[in-house]
């Protein structure tokens, strides 16, 4: 059987010690408690007895060498004389823990830490529309960070104040109170800030559907893929379009992921073709159409509505002829689309029937001037009134 | 050696002093005008006095409650006193602390504890540092019979000696801790015998002759000021009054009152000076009225001293640290 | 040409050293008392060499009586010296207690006088020191007004707050950390330097979850930190450093940042250090407070023996982390 031999502690404050000398050679026999080393720490100098009767043979650190207490230095072979000569070992492991600080309450969703009520006191945050992702669904702290970082408004003025009404309303027996719906009030508090924050201007446009129209009707498509599709190329044109506002500077967006916004039961939301520009017509149609039912069955995933770096919104669907959109933070420009209609315009001094739409651009006039606007519309349009639709284009 | 006139005159002058003001201090803790205890060494007197006089200027004391005359003689007045007592802001302690517990290192006192004997190792330290200045300042400190029971006793007395400290001990045996008589405080008769096991030599004097506790005093001080180390004086006498004003002291028989009596420091300082024809009645007279005009004088400024504001108990805790520029 | 003194890491025990020695070259009041750290050098041989070159009475060997040398050092410090006092272990402080409490503590507040005097108390466990080599006796003194109390964790620390409280014109009782000795070194300023009284440290920025602690168990959380770090749990440690009295305002700012806060320390955990934070962060900070405070201490029992038990005995890396990780998911 074989033993260890291990720098011993030799006084409570010793980290290490030095081995001076094996007393011992390689290879020697040595009696139990007779001396084997002389080792040397900053408080002493001793000589080692040995743990067991046996010859050494393994010398793992030599003389002169400094190492920690508890580090192998040596192995003895001996022969059991008694059956009770192996507790030489001096190194103790405990695996044992000693059990502190454990937490006893448990987190509910009901469950408001002081930070949490605080804070959301402070903001006025209506707490039911965060879903709680500490323990047992409890709202931490981060829950309300987060949330308040997502509409920017951590250490901003409060969502209510924003929205312009007393923080609370009594309503008439002639009135009746509709709560306020989670996307109701994101809606609100969004374009109250967009509003807030952008130096809105809208330009308006016309564009001429006719070369799109039998493209449109081969592919079965709606017009929204091509205005996508032209959106992309006047960005690749004027890629300001495509960029968001920051206090230090312009962040120019070098992906092109279009929103489009779709009306859904209780409001609006606003998917994200990712990579438009890199995507044909039919895939862009085949998108917007996932897109727009899986909105509207409440499907979508959370990255899907996130990263637009433009947005579209299809008001002619319902009829509009032209609108003035409000921008979708923190991009700098809106494309809205109205209704297609058959209207008669004057082409080549002849008065003729075309499908035509109106076609609006709200921009941040804080970041691009009208002149680029114009020339960006230009762009859209004149993309949109090609002469002829290629089907993979 | 023998004590001069002008000297017998100086502690008959304290001896009368510490006696009016403490019979003051009773008057007003009877009155219920002293809010706290009231602490006395009536009959007791030549002790402080003697010992305290006996030392220089530059020398420090580190007394304890039944050393009245030993905070007279160093300076503190009449008046602090009683203002200390009514916690008054004009007092030593600014009303932090009460009685007797007063010092002022511009005077040389160190304030003592209640907690008796934990001066001594205090002591010893100051006169540690008056050796490592080499400095030929003395320290003279004091306890009661009960305080040299106390660990902070003997393990004063043995670094003293040890170090050989330029420091004096006395001991105030006036037979009760409290209630607890000598026999029950220690199985030697005379508490001088604890200093034996120290090497350090040790006297026993008359504690109620005034110009007995001075001489030996001054030649224990003489010694410790050449290098000789320290001395312990053991002072003989008896409590009068109980350990604090509120106690009859009933446990104390009669008669050993009615005999310590007879020996009252006053009386007997009289006699002696009446003996050497330093003194008579008309001068014991003069001196009397003086002493309680001063009384007098300084109940006066008790009383009208401002006591402290609430808040000025939150002053004081830590020493403000200086800025200290290295060079 | 300047030839600059290669830079050597210098351990805690070291650092303690070097400070004495710089403060006792430069000021002529400092000197030292203690048992056996004369020709022996102090148990620990903090002091080994220093009365060869301060002489006998600079570096005092007194008698077996803690009580009479720190009744002494209080004497001297109030004649205008300064005594750094030298208990063997800190377990032996308690012989001192009337001293120190009594004394020392409220002498300034009763009748004006400084008393500017060190203890060094070698105090905690981790070295099978058992019952009476073993003990962090801080909380008795830091419920005593009056006296003020470091506790270092660094080499650096070490150093600079030994000189900031042999400067202090009060009563400094300086808790140097046994297991630390000859465990944590660093490289020291050749400059002088000092620490001041009453400042704890950020020893790891973190934002999730503060631990305030001190001494030996600074680098247990440090270690935790760094495992939990993986694990993607930021925390902060917050060295006290000071222990009395404690800088508040940095414990405040920290629990502010994180919300969630673990107390550790090596003390029993009842009537401990912790138990006050924890009061002044309910207090102060209740509104920043996102869980529950926990304290991590050592169980209420004396320091066992032997290494099983004593393993026990003392909170480590683990325990924090097991804590954090459930102030994480709460």
């Amino acid at each position: 059987m074989a033993t260890d031999i291990v720098m011993p502690q030799l006084g409570e404050s010793i980290a290490e010690g030095t081995i001076v000398k094996w007393l011992v050679p390689l290879g020697a026999q040595v009696k139990k408690d007779d001396s084997l080393l002389e080792v040397e720490t900053d408080k002493v100098a001793l000589d080692i007895p040995s743990p067991a009767t046996g010859a050494l043979t393994e010398i793992l650190i030599q003389e002169g060498e400094t190492v920690p207490v508890g580090t192998l230095l040596a192995r003895l072979d001996y022969h059991s004389e008694s059956g009770n000569g192996d507790s030489a070992t001096s190194t103790i492991q405990s695996p044992v823990s000693s059990g502190h600080g454990h937490l006893t309450i448990s987190g509910s969703p009901d469950l408001l830490s002081p930070a949490v009520r605080d804070l959301a006191a402070k903001h006025q945050v209506d707490l039911s529309r965060i879903t709680g992702t500490g323990m047992n669904g409890r709202i931490t702290k981060k829950d309300i960070l987060e949330f308040l970082d997502k509409q920017g408004l951590a250490g901003k003025e409060s969502g209510d104040s924003l929205m312009g009404q007393p923080a609370s309303v009594t309503p008439s027996l002639e009135e009746e109170l509709i709560p306020l719906s989670s996307m109701r009030r994101t809606i609100a508090e969004r374009m109250v800030k967009s509003r807030q924050t952008a130096a809105h201007v809208v330009t308006f446009f016309e564009a001429d559907f006719t070369t799109v129209e039998p493209t449109r009707q081969e592919l079965h498509l709606t017009y929204l893929p091509f205005v996508i599709k032209a959106v992309t190329q006047g960005i690749h044109a004027f890629p300001i379009l495509n960029s968001s506002w920051s206090n230090k500077g312009l962040i120019l967006k070098h992906s092109v992921h279009i929103g489009v916004a779709v009306a859904v039961e209780e409001g609006l939301l606003v998917p994200v073709v990712k990579h438009a520009d890199q995507k044909d017509l039919r895939q862009l149609g085949q998108e917007v159409a996932d897109l727009s039912q899986r909105a509207r069955s409440k499907q979508l995933q959370p990255e899907e509505v996130q990263g637009g770096t433009f947005t579209i919104t299809n008001h002619g669907g319902t009829g509009s002829l032209f609108s003035t959109p409000i921008i979708n933070q923190p991009q700098i420009a809106i494309l809205g689309v109205g209704a297609v209609l058959r209207r008669a315009v004057v082409v080549n001094e002849s008065i003729e029937i075309r499908p035509m739409a109106y076609l609006s651009l709200a921009f941040d006039h804080r970041v691009i001037d009208g002149a680029t606007a114009d020339q960006f519309m230009l762009m859209v349009k004149s993309v949109l009134e090609q002469p002829s639709w290629e089907v993979t284009s | 050696m023998e004590i001069s006139q002008s000297e017998f005159l100086h502690l008959y002058y304290f001896l009368k002093l510490t006696r009016a003001l403490e019979e003051r201090v009773t008057t007003l803790y009877r009155q219920g005008r002293i809010v706290g205890g009231a602490y006395t060494s009536h009959g007791m007197e030549a002790i402080s006095v003697g010992y305290a006089s006996a030392l220089q200027a530059d020398d420090i004391i580190a007394p304890f409650h039944r050393d009245m005359g030993a905070f007279l003689v160093r300076g503190i007045t009449p008046g602090e006193v009683l203002a200390q007592y009514l916690g008054k802001r004009t007092g030593p302690t600014k009303g932090k602390d009460g009685n007797v517990h007063m010092g002022d290192l511009k005077r040389g006192i160190i304030a003592f504890v209640s907690h008796l004997a934990d001066n001594l190792p205090v002591a010893t330290g100051v006169a540690l540092a008056f050796k490592l200045r080499g400095e030929s300042r003395i320290v003279a400190t004091n306890t009661g019979d009960g305080g040299t029971s106390r660990g902070d006793f003997h393990e004063a007395l043995n670094f003293a000696s040890v170090r050989r400290l330029p420091v004096v001990f006395f001991c105030n045996n006036n037979q009760y801790a409290y209630s607890t008589p000598l026999h029950y405080q220690m199985a030697i008769k005379d508490v001088v015998e604890r200093a034996k096991a120290y090497a350090i030599p040790g006297e026993i004097v008359d504690g109620n002759d005034v110009a007995s506790v001075y001489l030996t005093a001054q030649r224990a001080f003489q010694r410790a000021r050449d290098g000789g180390g320290p001395t312990f004086i053991e002072c003989k006498t008896m409590r009068m009054h109980g350990h604090s004003e509120h106690d009859s002291a009933k446990y104390v028989p009669r008669e050993l009152l009615e005999e310590w009596k007879k020996k009252d420091p006053i009386l007997n300082a009289e006699r002696r000076m009446k003996e050497l024809g330093y003194a008579g009645e008309p001068e014991f007279q003069e001196i009397h009225m003086r002493v309680e005009r001063e009384i007098e004088t300084a109940v006066e400024f008790a009383e009208q001293s401002p006591l402290p504001e609430g808040s000025e108990a939150l002053e004081g805790v830590f020493a403000a640290n200086p800025v200290e520029v290295l060079i | 040409m300047t030839t600059s003194a290669i830079a050597h890491e210098v351990t805690y025990l070291e650092a303690i050293s070097q400070a004495l020695d710089e403060e006792m070259s430069q000021d002529e009041r400092v000197f030292l008392m203690g048992e056996d750290i004369g020709p022996y050098g102090g148990a620990f041989r903090v002091t080994e060499g220093f009365q060869d070159k301060y002489g006998e009475w600079r570096v005092l060997d007194t008698p077996l009586a803690e009580s009479g040398i720190v009744g002494a050092a209080i004497g001297a410090a109030m004649m205008g010296l300064r005594p750094v006092v030298e208990m063997q272990f800190a377990d032996f402080i308690s012989c001192a207690f009337d001293q120190i409490t009594e004394m020392a503590a409220k002498n300034h507040y009763r009748w004006g006088a400084e008393v500017p005097l060190v203890i060094r108390a070698p105090f905690g466990g981790g070295t099978h020191g058992g019952p009476f080599h073993s003990v962090c006796p801080e909380a008795w003194f830091f419920h005593t007004p009056g006296l003020k109390l470091v506790a270092p964790s660094t080499a650096y620390d070490a150093k600079g707050l030994l000189k900031a409280a042999i400067r202090d014109h009060n009563p400094v009782i300086y808790f140097e950390h046994k297991f630390l000795y000859r465990r944590v070194k660093e490289v020291l300023p050749a400059e002088d330097y000092i620490v001041p009284i009453g400042e704890a440290e950020i020893k790891r920025t973190g934002s999730e979850i503060s631990v305030i602690t001190y001494g030996a168990m600074v680098h247990v959380a440090l270690e935790a930190a760094e495992a939990l770090d993986q694990e993607g749990i930021d925390m902060e440690v917050v060295d006290l450093r000071t222990l009395s009295p404690l800088d508040t305002d940095t414990v405040k700012d920290s629990v502010r940042k994180t919300g969630k806060v673990i107390i550790l320390h090596e003390d029993t955990k009842t009537g401990g250090i912790g138990g006050e934070i924890a009061a002044i962060l309910a207090e102060e900070c209740f509104n920043a407070l996102d869980a529950p405070i926990m304290r991590i201490a050592a169980p209420d029992i004396p320091v066992p023996y032997s290494p099983p038990l004593e393993d026990f005995f003392l909170p480590k890396a683990h325990d924090v982390i097991t804590a954090a990780r459930q102030l994480a998911a709460y």
